[in-house]
């Protein structure tokens, strides 16, 4: 089955967040997640791992939504 | 840029304490730890500090501290490097080393000293340092301030710590970081585990012990002993303010570290030496430790499980415990206040 890449997005930040409401590309990552520091950061080694990239934490520093990741990752990937 | 603006962003929200006219946080103690607490001139039950072994107010204790006293002082007003390292200082930094059977140890003003101290002297950017999702807050802003690379691993959770490993390649040295008792929960990390992992991918361990000393281990030599784990060549911090029943952190390790820590932990080399109150009540409730854990041990066993099953029956969602801690889940902030109604 091939997925899309916002959907791959999603999957990889579930599995990082336990108990966490339903995400979707519009889910707030502080608001509706409770993304703390440490979840931002595990957020992003996930995806470093999933797309074999490096992240800049300083380029993530602004996101705000699940939308704003998949719109960063778009540039990078 | 104005004044006032720095001022107006300093402000606390405050609004639940007032609606409610009560404040869980600063309550002012009217006593010590001996028998019922004295809470703002109430007598009460103290579920709520760290005394597990409940010798904060033994007269041993009592006793060594108030004999520290008339020998040197209330305070060697000097750093440890300078005029503050005293014998008693030395001898505990020894006893302290056998307690939880490692090679030497420092003695810091507390243990979120030794914890925000210990990474920025031995890591850098060239470093990675894996920390458990759930680690303390001191252990967060220690990994923080050394400016390594961070991965947080899920709480626990050996596959994706592995994981993480497997794929950390091309650093100068890779770190794991985690405790032993989470103490939110008392949820008990699969420290034994963890060291085999750290072995097998050449990771240095550090674990911070705060939780474990003087309760795990059966003589309440900690995690180490609890779990088995001999030659540990890792890195060992705990608070001395807990079961320990005084105040201060420690770091031990090999020889080399802790050497090194000495001459370049600025959280050490410039914090005014432990007080001889100090030094000499842990010496005590260490020489407690020794001769009467067992007892002590299954008193606080009997207790929690009593408190347990009390607090079941009266209707709190209790966590079941692997750790002497009984947590009760409230829920909201709002809820948690109610608790006091």
């Amino acid at each position: 089955m091939i997925i899309n890449l916002e959907d791959r997005i999603i999957l990889i930040i579930q599995s990082v967040l336990d108990k966490r409401p339903e995400i979707n590309l519009d889910s707030h990552l502080i608001e509706d997640l409770m993304v703390d520091s440490l979840d931002k950061l595990m957020i992003l080694s996930a995806l470093e791992d999933e797309f074999a990239i490096t992240i800049a934490e300083d380029d993530f520093a602004d996101v705000l939504t699940i939308k704003d990741i998949v719109g960063k990752l778009q540039e990078i990937v | 840029m104005d004044l006032r603006n720095f001022y107006h962003r300093l402000s606390v929200d405050e609004s639940l304490a007032e609606v409610r006219g009560y404040n869980p946080y600063y309550l002012t103690m009217n006593s010590g730890l001996e028998g019922k607490i004295s809470v703002n001139g109430h007598q009460m039950i103290d579920l709520a500090s760290n005394n597990y072994l409940g010798l904060a107010s033994d007269l041993r204790v009592k006793q060594a501290a108030v004999k520290a006293v008339e020998k040197y002082g209330v305070s060697l007003c000097g750093t440890p490097i300078a005029t503050g390292y005293i014998e008693l200082y030395q001898r505990l930094e020894e006893n302290l080393s056998r307690f939880v059977g490692l090679e030497e140890t420092i003695i810091l003003p507390s243990c979120y000293q030794a914890n925000n101290g210990l990474f920025s002297c031995i890591a850098g950017p060239q470093d990675l340092i894996v920390v458990d999702r759930l680690a303390h807050s001191s252990l967060i802003q220690g990994i923080k301030s050394a400016g390594s690379k961070i991965r947080p691993f899920l709480h626990n959770n050996l596959e994706h710590l592995e994981g993480i490993l497997q794929r950390s390649t091309g650093y100068r040295q890779v770190f794991v970081v985690t405790e032993s008792v989470f103490s939110t929960v008392g949820r008990i990390a699969p420290f034994k585990e963890i060291v085999q992992l750290c072995e097998k991918y050449q990771a240095m361990p550090v674990i911070d012990d705060s939780h474990g000393i003087g309760v795990l281990g059966k003589s309440g030599h900690g995690i180490l002993e609890e779990q088995g784990i001999e030659g540990y060549q890792g890195i060992y911090t705990a608070s001395l303010g807990k079961a320990i029943a005084n105040s201060g952190g420690m770091i031990s390790g090999e020889k080399r570290l802790i050497n090194y820590l000495r001459y370049y932990c600025s959280h050490l080399v410039y914090s005014t030496a432990l007080t001889p109150v100090a030094l000499a009540g842990i010496g005590a409730v260490l020489d407690i430790i020794h001769s009467e854990f067992d007892g002590i041990k299954k008193k606080l066993v009997f207790n929690q499980g009593e408190i347990y099953e009390s607090l079941l029956e009266g209707g709190f969602e209790v966590v079941s415990s692997q750790a002497p801690i009984n947590s009760i889940q409230s829920g909201s902030q709002n809820d948690l206040y109610s608790f006091r109604d």
